[in-house]
């Protein structure tokens, strides 16, 4: 009896678990960028995914001109800085001071997404690219087979994750940004240069996504639409864990990754988004905040 | 004055192309295809089979002494796109026939406005059953094995090899993973196999690693899939990448695995064993000649697709012949129970359902190649007529 349940574990239960703890890392990537810039500049970039989705084909582009795969994971992120810099500073910032910023800002983005998505398609055509895998190969730790590069993901993410989440909770620089978020006009007053650490937050968000999309090419294919299948997943964890909340994020995204890892078990795994997305609006209607606080208070 | 020139114009105009029509006005063929999204794959093969018959043809004098001109439009493997270009093929090019559809939902849909256009289609590529089944149409045929001919032949293989199997359904969700999906378990529980599990996945699906889970817990020695284009190179790379290869036998429908998808799918489809109505290793004079031609004109070789798009001009040739006319009704009677040579040998399309019969092979994935392991006649694999409505 006891065997057979830890033959279970090791051969059914334990495999799912480190499938949904990969894809969990990767939404939680996604989802912190979302959550930050909302936190902070209150817009919801809704050209989230498509800034993942460049990541993505940026990787796929220097790859092919022969440029290392460890690399480009570095490369990436940082040629995304100035980009996100750029459309704060350039395109978000001209609408952001009116008085019905959430719906301009949340049209702007969505138009920019679309573009984006446009562009992606004349440069690239329809058709899905996937790019060698880095790290072939598997090993078998406590019995459980665990492919090689699932796990890469899972410790390179959630070592960026912790980074982030360091800067924001416990550097000068992190105390800035929260300042910013909790009273914009207190901490401008204290010197804290408010329209500077607005870009930059913007750029470190889109910057984040893009790192997601370099460690998810290789697994989802890179192709023009693949921004709109992961985005409503991370706006998931984002509205459950708390809209400007990282810990929410982190504890939403984990959660929510494994009930649809589990469940895929016992149902079919299509049928397993309505689960997430019912947890969503049950989440909606009992804590409208979601599990935890803003990124300026607490 | 000026209404009067014109009207000479006019008149001057539509009598020479009166006259040229008599000529050698060419025979248009409308191709609805895939050429882009995760079935661009197959749309490749279908249109390399179609110029390659359309370039023999021409060169051979044509049909009735007209040449036979084709006319393409991409479809995306969406039954909503098919149906629109289907329709600016029929009302605006004109075109005689049509052919091309690979997703069976969309031969279904563009079955039905050839209906309304009053004109004939041919499916080359699409498996469901339904469509020469319970949803057939007067103006729908097929040319290629259904999914039902293909099971008939992967049982007999199944029944020999793994006797008494537990066997696990993976397909994708929609109108063809569910009928190929049935007939398999049909035709594999009637020799004695086991069903311990059944999933759908989306068409197009970027992961199955979440699949996974069920398939693991069912512990199968069998799985059957009918993935078929790009994502047949995700589902068997990402089922090597977790180690799963190596416990079951992996069967699937004639499609899941052809000569376009194997480079990409690499040695993970090694081992992989099908019913098809297709391999590259059929040795017989006409297949000889076809995959000669086929390789030299394109540097690839042809799959079942390829080969039965190929086969469908020729099929649609000898109608028209017979006919002596390419109107609808003439060719639908000549259509009906024709029996033409492809490369695959003599194809009979039934009268009662528009279905062609041919001789069903057991494939397996050898080395690379597509090792014959056996075959079934074509009596014997085609299974009942169930269509109704003519």
């Amino acid at each position: 009896m006891m065997a057979a349940v830890l033959e279970y574990v090791q051969f059914v239960l334990a495999p799912q678990i480190v499938t949904g703890l990969a894809f969990g890392v990767a939404v939680i990537l996604v989802a912190i960028g979302l959550t930050i810039i909302f936190g902070l500049l209150d817009v919801i970039n809704m050209s989230h995914g498509e800034f993942y989705a460049f990541g993505a084909f940026a990787a796929l582009a220097l790859g092919s001109l022969g440029l290392p795969f460890w690399l480009l994971l570095a490369l990436v992120p940082l040629l995304m800085l100035p980009l996100g810099y750029f459309t704060e500073r350039v395109l978000i910032q001209r609408v952001f001071n009116r008085k019905d910023r959430h719906v301009t800002t949340l049209l702007l983005t969505f138009g920019l997404g679309l573009v984006l998505e446009d562009a992606f398609r004349l440069a690239f055509g329809p058709n899905p690219y996937r790019p060698d895998t880095p790290i072939r190969g598997a090993v078998t730790l406590f019995g459980v087979f665990l492919p090689n590069y699932r796990l890469f993901l899972i410790v390179v993410g959630a070592a960026v994750i912790a980074a982030v989440a360091l800067v924001v909770y416990r550097t000068r620089l992190g105390a800035m940004v929260r300042a910013a978020a909790f009273d914009r006009n207190m901490a401008a007053s204290l010197g804290v240069p408010v329209a500077t650490v607005y870009a930059g937050a913007f750029a470190f968000g889109i910057a984040l996504a893009g790192f997601a999309g370099v460690l998810l090419a290789p697994i989802y294919s890179v192709f023009p639409t693949m921004g709109r299948d992961f985005i409503l997943m991370a706006f998931t964890v984002v509205i459950v864990g708390g809209l400007g909340s990282i810990a929410g994020a982190v504890v939403a995204g984990l959660f929510l990754t494994q009930v649809q890892a589990i469940a895929s078990l016992y149902i079919s795994p299509v049928w397993t988004d309505p689960i997430v997305f019912g947890i969503m609006v049950v989440m909606l209607m009992v804590r409208p905040r979601g599990l935890f606080g803003q990124l300026g208070h607490g | 004055m000026k209404a009067y020139q014109t009207t000479v114009f006019a008149a001057l105009l539509a009598a020479t192309s009166l006259t040229q029509a008599q000529a050698a006005d060419p025979i248009k063929i409308g191709v609805v295809t895939p050429l882009s999204g995760t079935y661009a794959g197959i749309g490749q093969q279908v249109r390399w089979g179609l110029d390659l018959a359309v370039k023999e043809v021409n060169a051979a004098g044509g049909i009735m002494g007209r040449p036979v001109e084709l006319i393409y439009e991409d479809e995306e493997a969406n039954p909503t796109v098919a149906v629109q270009k289907a329709e600016k093929l029929f009302e605006v090019s004109k075109v005689d026939f049509l052919t091309g559809t690979v997703s069976s939902g969309s031969t279904l849909a563009v079955g039905q406005t050839a209906e309304r256009a009053g004109k004939l289609i041919a499916t080359t590529v699409s498996f469901a059953d339904s469509i020469t089944g319970d949803r057939c149409s007067p103006n729908v045929f097929r040319v290629n094995a259904r999914a039902g001919q293909q099971s008939a032949a992967l049982a007999v293989w199944l029944s020999k090899e793994k006797p008494q199997a537990k066997v696990f359904y993976l397909g994708p969700d929609y109108e063809m993973g569910r009928s190929t999906v049935a007939a398999f378990k049909a035709s594999a529980e009637k020799v004695g196999a086991s069903t311990v599990g059944e999933v759908f996945a989306p068409l197009d699906a970027k992961d199955y690693t979440q699949y996974f889970g069920q398939i693991r817990a069912a512990r199968p020695q069998v799985l059957y899939t009918s993935m078929a284009g790009n994502d047949t190179v995700r589902l068997l790379t990402q089922l090597q990448e977790f180690g799963l290869v190596g416990n079951m036998a992996l069967v699937g429908a004639a499609g899941t695995v052809t000569s376009q998808n194997l480079a990409a799918i690499g040695n993970a489809a090694e081992g992989f064993v099908t019913g098809a109505g297709y391999s590259t290793q059929i040795d017989t004079p006409e297949n000889k000649k076809f995959l000669d031609a086929f390789k030299a004109a394109y540097k690839a070789d042809p799959d079942l697709y390829g080969t039965d798009s190929y086969g469908v001009i020729y099929g649609y040739k000898a109608a028209v012949e017979k006919a002596k006319s390419t109107e609808t009704d003439k060719v639908r009677e000549a259509l009906s129970g024709l029996k033409w040579m492809t490369p695959q040998g003599e194809k009979t399309i039934r009268a009662g359902d528009h279905q062609a019969i041919q001789t069903m092979y057991v494939v397996r994935i050898t080395n690379g190649q597509f090792k014959i392991g056996g075959q079934v006649s074509g009596e014997d694999a085609i299974g009942p007529d169930t269509c109704t409505r003519f």
